[in-house]
């Protein structure tokens, strides 16, 4: 990577520029992807309690069930279930938890009186009752799961999306800036120096035509001294 | 038989005697519980139920062949008990059987109301009623619920489904229609008692089928009273027993301590009193509703001691007859769901 960088003073700057983005990038990075802990930690106790009560529901609901199907019959559960046409609503709406969007589900018509379940009164007994109440309850609970676990599961796959990022900067990112920085500031380095070392040989070879040149003006002015004597 | 010969109680109870005597005890109660339900279906084999259980063994498996042949057999017994009868008597027994209409007609209304095949809705009817099975082949060929409310014209259910009906499609609730069909049924009995003398065995008769719709007035209240909804009390409410008038109820209905009071009061207050009190610490009315069962049965019992010649002892068998099967088929169920022995043995209502 760092061989591709053109060891330029320009390069350099904008790598130093880059770097300095990536750093504050990473600091803030870090102290989301804390703070998406801290939230995630939060949401996955009440998850916990909110499964635990959706488990004890169930049992009990299953319980009532069987005992309802065992004392009126499994054709009187049946027919008294048929006699509901109507639904729960659900409605969802969208909560924002540090910039991750997790659903909020407002549900309706789950929880009905004795008048709305659709059977008779009179020819019913308290174990379909039970067994309609039981059920829900537990229809209450798995709205309830429904909402903190997708809320528990987003801020996971956030959690992790902000790790990745955070260890690509870490890792990645920074350590081949950094290599870069290091690269061409050698080479700026090194180009100096060979500037240095080139200036310091012209001066010298300079130096040693001078010399030269001196050495030959002076040996002429002595053979021009000589052959004066020598007429 | 029919209503048109002369009642023949001797015969009837005679024939009703045997019948009784072949009806599961305590014993049988125990094996089964201890059976899982594979074995229940091979021990019912092997009993009063066999020819149901081969009748009904291809089209059904498992413990859905134990209710249907449970259901079956109870319709076909007490089928026979109207072709034994005759006259008042017949119209006694006929008429008390009617809550199997009731029945089948709720049936009806709710396979129609959720759309449920013919076939299905069909397999949950029990004919044991008075409707012949061409009424009721007329019923299931109904296409709407005002189809099927047409239909009951001239039935004892007309009046009260045509006043309920309105409400059904105001609210598109079956409610106020399943809540007609059962107070027809219920005020149909008592108003086709007539006059009669007291200490009578038709007093005493009048005075079971009181006590029955006391029990279900009060099992109602707690129940409307238990929900906490704002709900009229009148509407389910049903006229002919002495317990409580349509207003009492109403006002009773918003305090669970004063309804459990005024039935410990009563003249069932010594039957119902530990009943009542396990009420009143349970949060559950189940142990309640099973004492009221038992109470009845007990009650429906004494009587047939009391005038044996009469149609106390039919009603007796009846009602011993719906309690086997209740509780064959909440052993079979309660094995199915893994419940264990203990939990079964104690909802099961046995005299």
């Amino acid at each position: 990577m760092a061989k591709d960088v053109k060891p330029t003073r320009k390069n350099l700057m904008a790598i130093e520029d880059r770097i300095e983005l990536s750093e504050r990038g990473h600091d803030t990075l870090e102290q989301k992807r804390d703070g998406l802990i801290m939230e995630f930690m939060d949401i996955l106790d009440k998850a916990q309690d909110v499964r635990g009560g959706m488990e004890e529901d169930y049992q009990t609901a299953q319980k009532k069930i069987n005992m309802a199907r065992a004392m009126e019959g499994d054709v009187t559960v049946r027919g008294a279930a048929a006699a509901l046409k109507e639904h729960p609503e659900i409605t969802t709406e969208s909560n924002n938890i540090m910039g991750v969007v997790v659903p909020q589900i407002e549900s309706s018509k789950v929880k009905k009186s004795l008048d709305e379940r659709g059977y008779g009164v009179l020819g019913t007994s308290a174990r379909i009752d039970e067994a309609a109440e039981a059920y829900e309850d537990l229809l209450e609970s798995i709205i309830l799961a429904a909402e903190v676990e997708t809320a528990m599961k987003k801020m996971l796959k956030e959690i992790e999306t902000t790790k990745r990022r955070v260890n690509a900067l870490e890792f990645k990112l920074l350590p081949e800036l950094y290599n870069n920085q290091e690269y061409i500031e050698q080479k700026l380095e090194e180009q100096e120096r060979e500037e240095i070392f080139r200036l310091k040989k012209i001066k010298d070879k300079k130096e040693a035509e001078e010399k030269a040149e001196e050495e030959a003006a002076r040996e002429a002015e002595a053979e021009a001294a000589e052959t004066v004597d020598a007429d | 038989m029919s209503s048109a010969q002369g009642a023949n109680p001797e015969y009837v109870n005679a024939r009703i005697r045997a019948r009784r005597a072949k009806l599961f005890d305590d014993e049988d109660y125990r094996k089964l519980v201890r059976m899982g339900p594979s074995e229940i279906s091979r021990y019912m084999e092997e009993s009063e139920y066999e020819a149901e259980m081969n009748a009904l063994g291809s089209r059904h498996s498992g413990v859905d062949l134990i209710e249907y042949s449970l259901n079956r057999n109870l319709a076909e017994n007490f089928e026979d008990i109207l072709d034994w009868a005759g006259g008042g008597l017949y119209e006694q027994i006929a008429s008390y059987l009617r809550k199997f209409d009731a029945w089948n007609v709720k049936t009806v209304l709710r396979g129609v109301y959720s759309g449920a095949s013919r076939d299905e809705v069909a397999s949950d009817l029990i004919r044991a009623g008075e409707f012949d099975d061409r009424f009721l082949e007329r019923l299931l060929d109904a296409q709407s619920i005002e189809g099927v409310v047409e239909l009951l014209d001239g039935t004892i259910f007309e009046r009260g489904m045509e006043a309920a009906f309105p409400e059904y499609e105001e609210t598109d609730v079956l409610v106020p229609l399943e809540n007609a069909a059962d107070r027809a049924f219920y005020e149909n009995l008592i108003a086709e008692l007539g006059d009669y003398e007291p200490d009578s065995a038709l007093a005493l008769y009048a005075g079971f089928l009181k006590a029955e719709i006391d029990f279900r007035n009060a099992r109602n209240a707690l129940r409307l009273a238990r929900s906490g909804a704002d709900l009229d009390p009148a509407e389910y409410y049903i006229a002919g027993g002495d317990l409580f008038s349509e207003g009492q109820l109403s006002s009773l209905v918003s305090s669970t301590s004063e309804l459990v009071s005024v039935i410990r009061d009563s003249e069932y207050g010594d039957e119902l009193g530990q009943a009542l009190a396990e009420l009143e610490d349970a949060d559950s009315l189940i142990g309640f509703e099973r004492a009221l069962d038992a109470a009845l049965q007990e009650y429906a019992d004494h009587l047939s001691h009391v005038h044996p010649l009469s149609v106390t002892p039919v009603l007796s068998y009846i009602i011993a007859k719906e309690r086997e099967v209740n509780n064959i088929r909440a052993i079979a169920r309660g094995r199915e769901a893994g419940l264990s022995e203990d939990e079964i043995e104690k909802e099961l209502v046995t005299i």
